[in-house]
């Protein structure tokens, strides 16, 4: 999958640069000092991103980094040190009300909503700033709400003048969705960007993304495309509404286009400007090891638990792969040792063995083909010749051509070769990838890439890479794998609303699929970033693996 | 009239050879299995969806019609969408970036200064400390000095761009503080800060390029200097700086004018990796970033750009060829 855009949360291998050194995890969870929030002092955020939209509808931001300090939604995470994230009220009362049977969700506004501008925030402007994501002029977004949304499949946005009628909003502070299937995880979809209100009249799709209608505590003060972008406080913004942001800093800049390196480089450096900053990105391996060396960095060092899932998918429809005997004895051969070695070692994860990941409510551990972390090539050897394949398999490996994943994608070849396998690797352009493997076109056994849930419910871990309406399109079904099983009971924990219950069934679901071996999970991956030494409450909660933007103060 | 015929000439042949380099980078870009429709699409995807970003973007055309769109875009303008949300994009629009939200045209204007800035500071720096090390090489030759100069420039041709950059913020940003470690400001806002931030990279730049005009001119000069003429201007008693200035050195520098031309023409087209290095946002950065995102439009534009400025500045070198060499006026032979 490509590389990181929004804050990423689809990661490719390419982007878990952290190979390197052995060296142990400086504190799981956070380099934080906790300390109460103190106010005042300009932030400065470095990130080798180009672009930053504020346009809603546009954004695949999480709601903890940047949109998420200008734009309230409807709900929002609540991410603290070493707990599990949880969705909180952000503009709404309550996470929704469901009645229906999870079909219909309702959601009452608080009192005392205003923009910058000081005009009150009605439910009015949320309906409109969902509806304007339908617009192809303004897709790119996370769009899980539109193929929940009764009606919606034709709907291309307000701007030819229709309304999307499963959206109704009986008073100003009221709105109510009308959904096409029963959905228990819509709270978290209401915490997604699109559904953060924008008032239809200061609404011009081409340029709205840059100064958009701020109902968070900062606001847009300037940008400037691939220089800087300039947040200073919202006046209007009631922290007594808020529960989720601090808006310690007076003032958060952003600095676009920073070559990552340069960037690790001034944070290890840590003077002028760099003790109010921190790094948007992941550290790159030889400033990771050069931080973990030393101690005065050390601290300041933050790694995620581990996260994001990398796996091998199997093109589940081409050849031998068809067999699952085929793809069971895979399983055993897979050389996690070496991979997390390439990878950057523990630093970098640690070993997979399920599909639901680390932090996410509702995971039960299990593992269905229990080997030593570098694998059973000799079990695996005696159960593709049982197969009828105990020599002739040649597996093609598409695989990102940079060198950190070409090298893990090379460490895996080398275990496979101690079962017999041979696996050739064909390294592409990492975009052309994506596009090849989400497309539909299927020329290829195996993929090798990684996957952040975009909200932290098993339904995120599990539906958008196994149920088989995911398959080709753009979309991330990788392994073109198809059960009715699966798929049946997808939608039954989907429709499930309540939360003990569906996390039962998604973890029945996770072991089923597994039993069907259309990946070999490898590592939950960790992601280590830096700040400078006046940044303060800065940490990784156990979803995502990103650092909290809302809750970061300076010393002062 | 002479005149007006080769520039016409001149100008007719550029505007063919811009069409095909169009017409080659779409055709490149469409023989790669990758779709930019796609990275627009949102995730989830549907196909429905995509298909809508698709025709929004005009991606759902044979890419040789959506090439004739483009030709006839940058003459008559274009319009992307329909109703209050349309897209207008007027002429010469060299295609609108759906990532950026914002016409290329417009793009290439904002990043120019940046390129403009770090190109030109840079070639006069590496001009003049090439040519007059590559003189004072091959006039001391065999000495210390030559066999000094010569090092140094070899190490400056085969050092890679980006270590050189890494290394020079390191040193002097970094460990001595001297310089920043990157950015850029623009020289209406502070000509000191302009400065400022520009030294590091034109040093760079010029320590990697100096280096093939120290050895073009120390070449050239030890064989002009062996010329008879050379020996008539000593013969005729005048000073060896006369001698050198005016008669070797004139020589010496048509063929690095030439190199000069084309390298100015490359880097005004987008210094990519000094770019990169320095955090500087110039229209070498934004082709990387295009390359990354499948940003076709954008890819097209500075591509064309760049092939424009480099064919511009090969006219330049031309047409100064008859002002250090009087033979290569038209018409006198």
């Amino acid at each position: 999958m490509n590389r990181l855009r929004g804050m990423g949360v689809v990661l490719a291998a390419a982007a878990l640069m952290l190979t390197g050194c052995n060296a142990n995890p400086a504190n799981p969870g956070s380099s934080s000092q906790s300390a109460p929030p103190t106010k005042g002092g300009t932030l400065t955020i470095l990130t080798s991103q180009t672009e930053i939209s504020f346009d809603p509808a546009k954004s695949q931001s999480l709601a903890i980094t940047s949109l998420g300090l200008v734009n309230r939604r409807l709900t929002t995470w609540e991410v603290a040190p070493n707990q599990p994230a949880q969705v909180v009220p952000d503009l709404a009362t309550d996470t929704g009300t469901e009645s229906d049977g999870g079909k219909t969700w309702t959601y009452t506004l608080k009192d005392n909503l205003k923009y910058a501008d000081g005009t009150p925030i009605t439910t009015t402007d949320i309906k409109y700033g969902l509806e304007r994501s339908f617009a192809p002029e303004l897709s790119g977004g996370l769009g899980y709400h539109k193929s929940l949304l009764a009606g919606a499949d034709s709907y291309k946005g307000p701007y030819s003048g229709d309304q999307l009628a499963s959206i109704q909003t009986p008073d100003q502070k009221t709105i109510v969705f009308k959904l096409n299937t029963p959905y228990g995880d819509w709270p978290w979809i209401a915490s997604m960007p699109a559904f953060s209100p924008v008032p239809k009249a200061k609404d011009n799709p081409n340029t709205y993304g840059q100064k958009p209608e701020a109902s968070g505590p900062y606001q847009v003060q300037s940008y400037t495309q691939g220089v800087s972008l300039n947040l200073s406080r919202n006046p209007s913004w009631d922290p007594a509404t808020d529960s989720v942001r601090t808006a310690g800093p007076d003032q958060i800049n952003f600095k676009l286009s920073q070559d990552t390196t340069v960037a690790a480089q001034s944070l290890i450096a840590d003077s002028g400007e760099a003790k109010n900053s921190f790094g948007a990105q992941f550290v790159p391996a030889a400033q990771l090891a050069q931080a973990q060396s030393n101690p005065n960095v050390k601290d300041r060092l933050a790694t995620s638990g581990p996260g994001a899932l990398s796996y091998l998918a199997f093109n589940t429809q081409r050849g031998a792969l068809k067999d699952v005997k085929v793809r069971r004895a895979l399983e055993y051969a897979a050389d996690r040792q070496a991979y997390l070695v390439a990878a950057g070692g523990t630093i970098a994860g640690e070993p997979a063995t399920t599909l639901i990941t680390p932090g996410i409510p509702g995971r039960e551990p299990y593992d269905l083909y229990p080997a030593e972390p570098s694998g059973d090539p000799a079990k695996a050897k005696e159960m593709l010749a049982a197969a009828g394949h105990a020599n002739d398999l040649n597996l093609t490996l598409v695989v990102a051509n940079d060198s950190s994943t070409l090298a893990q994608a090379q460490a895996l070849q080398q275990g496979f070769a101690k079962a017999g396998v041979k696996i050739t690797l064909k390294p592409l352009d990492a975009n052309t990838v994506t596009a090849s493997v989400t497309g539909n076109d299927t020329n290829y056994d195996l993929y090798l890439g990684s996957w952040q849930p975009d909200f932290p419910s098993p339904n995120a871990n599990i539906q958008p890479l196994f149920d088989s309406r995911q398959i080709g399109g753009g979309n991330y079904n990788i392994s073109r794998y198809s059960n009715p099983e699966v798929d049946a009971l997808i939608k039954k924990a989907t429709g499930t609303v309540d939360p003990a219950e569906s996390a039962k069934l998604w973890a029945t679901a996770d072991k089923m699929i597994m039993q069907d071996a259309p990946v070999i999970p490898l590592t939950y991956t960790k992601n280590s970033f830096l700040r400078g030494s006046n940044v303060r409450n800065f940490f990784i909660g156990a979803f995502p693996a990103y650092p909290n933007y809302l809750k970061v103060t300076l010393a002062q | 009239m002479r005149v007006a015929r080769f520039l016409g000439g001149r100008l007719i042949g550029m505007i063919i050879v811009l069409l095909i380099i169009t017409f080659i980078t779409y055709a490149i870009f469409y023989v790669l299995p990758s779709n930019p429709a796609q990275l627009s699409c949102g995730r989830p995807c549907t196909p429905d969806r995509l298909a809508q970003a698709k025709t929004f973007m005009g991606y759902d055309h044979p890419w040789w019609q959506q090439f004739l769109q483009y030709t006839r875009g940058i003459f008559f303008g274009r319009t992307f969408g329909a109703g209050p949300a349309a897209i207008d994009c007027s002429a010469p629009c060299f295609g609108y970036s759906f990532r950026l939200s914002t016409p290329v045209t417009q793009l290439i204007l904002d990043r120019i200064p940046v390129t403009f800035s770090i190109a030109i500071g840079a070639a006069i720096l590496w001009l003049v400390l090439g040519v007059s090390t590559g003189v004072i090489s091959a006039l001391r030759r065999g000495t210390a000095i030559d066999r000094l100069l010569m090092s140094i420039s070899m190490a400056g041709v085969s050092a890679p761009a980006y270590l050189v950059g890494l290394l020079g913020i390191l040193l002097f940003g970094f460990t001595l503080n001297m310089v920043p470690i990157g950015g850029y400001v623009p020289l209406t806002e502070s000509p000191v800060d302009w400065l400022w931030h520009l030294i590091l990279p034109w040093c760079v730049l010029a320590f990697i390029n100096a280096a093939i005009y120290t050895r073009l001119t120390r070449g050239q000069m030890l064989e002009v200097m062996t010329e008879d003429y050379i020996r008539t201007a000593r013969a005729k008693g005048l000073s060896e700086t006369r001698t050198i200035g005016r008669h070797a050195l004139r020589n010496v520098l048509i063929p690095v004018a030439t190199v000069f031309g084309l390298d100015l023409g490359g880097l005004l087209g987008g210094a990519v990796i000094t770019e990169k290095v320095f955090s500087m946002q110039g229209l070498g950065a934004l082709l990387l970033d295009a390359v990354g995102n499948l940003d076709l439009p954008v890819i097209v534009g500075v591509t064309l750009f760049s092939a424009f400025v480099i064919i511009l500045a090969n006219f330049v070198v031309d047409v100064s060829y008859g002002v250090l060499d009087p033979r290569a006026r038209t018409g006198t032979r």
